[in-house]
Order: C-alpha cells, then sequence, then structure tokens
C-alpha cells in the first residue's frame, strides 16, 4: 500500500484525455499515480459544492477539480464558474468546513496527459506538508 | 469518416491554443476571441464607413472623383480608406477562423444550430456588402463587377431577368445603378446588425468584445498593412470603353474568376451545391439521445441561480400555481438545453438534474472507491 495521500479527482471529460488512463476494479484508478481516482462527468461546470464536500467527507485527502483550459469550454462557461466557485467569487459558495488548502482546480486540454499527470503528484505531495501543518497546528 | 476528421482538426486546435496559451496567457489568447474578433472588425468598418459616406457622392461622375478626394485631399483620407479596405478583409478572415473552429470543436449543431444557419447568412451578407463596395469606388474593376454580376443574375432561370434588372435599377448602368450599389452596401451592413442579433440569440453573455491589448493589436494590424500596401483605384469606368484592370481581393471578388472560368451557369450550381452542403453540414453527424435537464418541484426554492448560469438561455423562471410557499420554478426549455450540467453547479438544493449524469451517482462512485482505497 502506497503512502500518497489520497486525492480524488472530478475531471470533465473533455479536458485532458483519460480513455486510456484509467485502470482498477472501479476504472478510476490513474495509471501510474498511486492513490488517485478519477471521476468524469460531461463538464466541470456540473461539479457542484456537495460533490466536492462529501469527497472530503468520504475519505479523501484532498480533491481537484479538473476542466478545460480557461477561456476554452465546450459549454462557453462550465470552467469558469467551476473556478469562481473554487475561489468562493460564485454562489453556491463551498462550506467553510472544507479544507481549501487541499482542493484544486485544474484548467488542462486533451493532449496534455503527462502533464496532468504530474500536477497531481505535486498537488499528493502538497496535500501531505498541508495535513502535516494541520497535525502541528492541532496539537 | 467524418468524425475522425474532426477529431483531427480538434487536437490541432487544443494544440496551437496551448501553444498560444503560453506566449499570450489564456486572458489575451486570440483562439479565445474568436468571435469577437469579426465584431471588432465591424465596428471599425462601421466607423470608417461613416467618416467616407460624409465625402462620399454615389453618382456615375462623382463617384471616382469623390473617393480621389478622399484619397488625397482629406487629412489620414487615404487611412481611412485603408482601414475601411483592410478591416473588411480581417473580418472575413477571422468569420473563417471561427466558422472552423467551431465546427471542428463540436460547437455548431444542436442547440447551436440557429448560429450556424444565420452564420451562413452572415457570410452572405458580408460578400454583398464587400462586392457592392467594390463597385463603389467606379474604376475599371467596378465596371466589371457590375457588368458581370448583371448577366450572372440574368443567367438564373426564371427569375434572373427581374433580378438584373433590379440589380442595375434602369435600363442601362446610370447613376441609378450607383444609388443601388450604395444602397446594398450600406443597407445590407445595417441587416447584418438584426442577423447578428439572431445569430447570438440563445447565447447568454456572449463573447463580443477582444481586450484593449488584443484590439490594439489587430488594430496595428490593419493600419499597418493599409501603410504598406495602400488601398488605390485603377483608372475610372468609362461606359464606352472596355475595362481591363482588375486587382484582385480574394476574399470578396473570388466568385468573378470563378464565373470566367466555368460560366455564369456552373457557377450557379456549384454555389448552390456548396452552399446546400454547408447548410446541412450538421446534418451529417448523429445527434444524441435528448435527456435535458429536469427540475424536481418539490426541491426547488425559485432562487434563479440556474437560470442565471445556463450558458444557453434555456432556463426561465415561471410563477408557482402548486401553492408552494415559494413563488417561482425553474422551468427548462427542453430543445435549447444543452445538458451541459452547469445548472446542477448552480443548484444549492439539489433540485435540478441531467438525467443521463445524476450527481449522487458521481458522489457514489467517489465514495465506492475511496472505501476500496481504505
Ligand atoms: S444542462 Fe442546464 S445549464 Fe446546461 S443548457 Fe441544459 S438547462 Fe442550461
Ligand atoms: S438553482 Fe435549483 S433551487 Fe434555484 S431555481 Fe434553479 S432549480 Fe430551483
Amino acid at each position: 500500500m502506497s503512502d500518497k495521500k489520497k486525492v480524488v479527482v472530478i475531471a470533465c471529460e473533455r479536458s485532458v484525455n483519460l480513455d486510456k488512463e484509467l485502470e482498477g476494479s472501479h476504472g478510476a484508478n490513474l495509471k501510474g499515480v498511486d492513490n488517485a481516482y478519477v471521476v468524469q462527468v460531461p463538464c466541470s461546470g456540473i461539479i457542484q459544492p456537495r460533490m466536492i464536500e462529501s469527497a472530503f467527507d468520504d475519505g479523501a485527502d484532498g480533491v481537484i477539480a479538473m476542466g478545460c483550459q480557461i477561456g476554452d469550454c465546450h459549454f462557453r462557461e462550465g470552467n469558469k464558474f467551476c473556478r469562481e466557485r473554487i475561489l468562493g467569487l460564485r454562489p453556491p459558495v463551498i462550506k467553510k468546513t472544507v479544507p481549501k488548502n487541499r482542493l484544486e482546480g485544474l484548467w488542462m486540454s486533451e493532449p496534455q496527459v503527462e502533464t496532468f499527470k504530474d500536477r497531481v503528484r505535486d498537488f499528493q505531495d502538497r496535500v501531505a506538508s498541508e495535513l502535516e501543518k494541520e497535525g502541528a497546528s492541532a496539537s | 469518416m467524418f468524425t475522425k476528421i474532426v477529431r483531427a482538426g480538434q487536437v490541432v486546435f487544443l494544440r496551437i491554443e496551448d501553444l498560444l496559451n503560453k506566449i499570450f496567457s489564456s486572458e489575451q489568447n486570440i483562439l479565445y476571441y474568436h468571435g469577437a474578433m469579426p465584431n471588432f472588425f465591424m465596428w471599425i468598418l462601421f466607423l470608417s464607413g461613416l467618416l467616407l459616406f460624409a465625402y462620399y457622392m454615389p453618382t456615375l461622375e462623382g463617384a471616382y472623383q469623390s473617393v480621389e478626394y478622399i484619397t488625397q485631399k482629406i487629412p489620414f483620407g487615404d487611412m481611412i480608406r485603408g482601414i475601411h479596405r483592410y478591416a473588411a478583409d480581417a473580418m472575413l478572415i477571422t468569420v473563417i477562423l471561427h466558422a472552423v473552429r467551431v465546427y471542428f470543436t463540436d460547437r455548431y449543431r444542436e442547440y447551436r444550430i440557429i448560429a450556424w444557419y444565420s452564420g451562413i447568412a452572415l457570410v452572405f451578407m458580408m460578400t454583398f456588402i464587400g462586392i457592392s463596395g467594390y463597385i463603389l469606388v467606379w474604376d475599371e474593376r467596378s465596371y466589371q463587377i457590375v457588368t458581370m454580376t448583371r448577366d450572372f443574375l440574368a443567367a438564373f432561370p426564371i427569375w434572373g431577368d427581374s433580378w438584373a434588372h433590379a440589380f442595375i435599377n434602369d435600363e442601362a448602368i446610370s447613376n441609378y445603378t450607383m444609388a443601388m450599389s450604395f444602397f446594398i452596401h450600406t443597407g445590407t451592413s445595417f441587416a447584418l446588425l438584426v442577423m447578428l442579433w439572431i445569430h447570438y440569440m440563445r447565447i447568454s453573455r456572449p463573447v463580443v468584445n477582444v481586450t484593449w491589448a488584443l484590439g490594439c493589436l489587430l488594430g496595428g494590424l490593419v493600419l499597418l498593412v493599409s501603410g504598406i500596401y495602400p488601398a488605390t483605384s485603377g483608372p475610372e469606368a468609362v461606359l464606352i470603353q472596355t475595362p481591363t484592370y482588375f486587382d484582385m481581393d480574394w476574399f470578396y471578388l473570388w466568385i468573378f474568376p470563378v464565373m470566367k472560368s466555368i460560366g455564369y451557369g456552373w457557377t450557379w450550381i456549384a454555389l448552390t451545391v456548396a452552399t446546400l452542403f454547408v447548410i446541412f453540414l450538421p446534418n451529417f453527424v448523429d445527434s444524441r439521445d435528448d435527456e435535458p435537464a429536469s427540475v424536481d418541484k418539490d426541491k426547488c426554492v425559485g432562487c434563479k441561480l440556474c437560470s442565471v448560469d445556463c450558458p444557453y438561455e434555456a432556463i426561465y423562471m415561471a410563477p408557482r400555481t402548486d401553492g408552494s410557499k415559494f413563488k417561482e420554478i425553474a422551468v427548462v426549455i427542453d430543445a435549447r438545453c444543452a445538458e451541459c450540467g452547469l445548472c446542477v453547479g448552480a443548484c444549492n438544493f439539489d433540485a435540478i438534474e441531467l438525467p443521463a449524469h445524476i450527481s449522487h451517482d458521481y458522489m457514489k462512485d467517489i465514495r465506492v472507491n475511496l472505501e476500496a482505497a481504505a
């Protein structure tokens, strides 16, 4: 069992092309990155704060919301709205109980598969250090 | 086959986009303003056209001289003429970019079909405006455009003769012909605005403006080109002489070499076939099954957030009649719904869902995976 932090990626199916990158019994494990689970949605605009909250409630250490590059959205404004929600600029806002430091928005396009994986690995490291910090301040 | 070509084109676009994002940042990426750029050039055309309008004389005797007067005597007249000419080319170039991009990114059909049809109409209107604009200069090229257009129209079966007559506006080429061309040029320009309004229908918050930086860049480019290649007239048209001068503008005048090489009849046929092809292009691709967003009337509190966020104006708020304590309810217009789910992301009350993509199923997926990992 890898000690990598558990990260859930809620990804727009039109952003990074993950057709050949998922495996595991539920077909959600990101190949080559331990403990990263991907759930694909039609557009990052569908990501409701509730989805992010429930991922943390269910035991995720970190959550990534991923859409296409800002400026380009198949449905015009989905990634823009999603980003604004993550930044707390657009209702509905994400609950205060959600650890914002362990939530990230990624905005990438179809061909950027390898960059995406690197970003997930970086994020796992950041989540680890955030958790350490949180642990230190709690004790 | 079609799907494969489209897929390949889309990947090409995405790669160019990546590159531009790296150079310009996504805020200044021209590909993200593909629809706003033609609009920008259109306003430049209106503005420069207005200035030209002040000195232009739409008569056989006066037209050529007035254009020369504008170019040589009016301060910055040559510059404004050049801007008017090259902004028109730039507008068509960016329109083509816009059309190719929406085609390859699959953003032109189903819930966007109105934009596709009105876009085709817009291209035709632009071409009319462009061709009539080249008549107004009244040099030898203008003369050839008039005679060829007349003969082209006359070649159409049944109604052709009356169209040709309406275009010439008299028995022979006269001042009325000039008046007609001037009318086509300016009248269609205003009609363009109406068509543009239709083009924007069902698009909430359309991106119609480029950024300041991009505006300066694009404006500067037009200015630069008009400085290097000033817009000039050929020899003045004389009705009793055979005109020979024809400087090509491949964006607006391409049809005339086509007419010359394949003849009027075949040009009509080719034009009709090509237009029908473009009109039916959306029908070559299968559409998906429609499963538009649906509102749970017991949960909806009428907060309007979904109707504000819907990017295709597919949700409106209706007064409630079922005795609920809330005044309004969200109603989805099924035919306009793109099944994008932005309304789902906007609803804090779990009251709107895409039947094919239930948000609770996604949450369950997440839970299952995390539990399996624990
Ligand atoms: S899914 Fe919702 S937001 Fe998207 S077009 Fe349909 S009603 Fe509008
Ligand atoms: S966001 Fe939800 S609660 Fe608000 S009007 Fe729309 S469906 Fe109703």
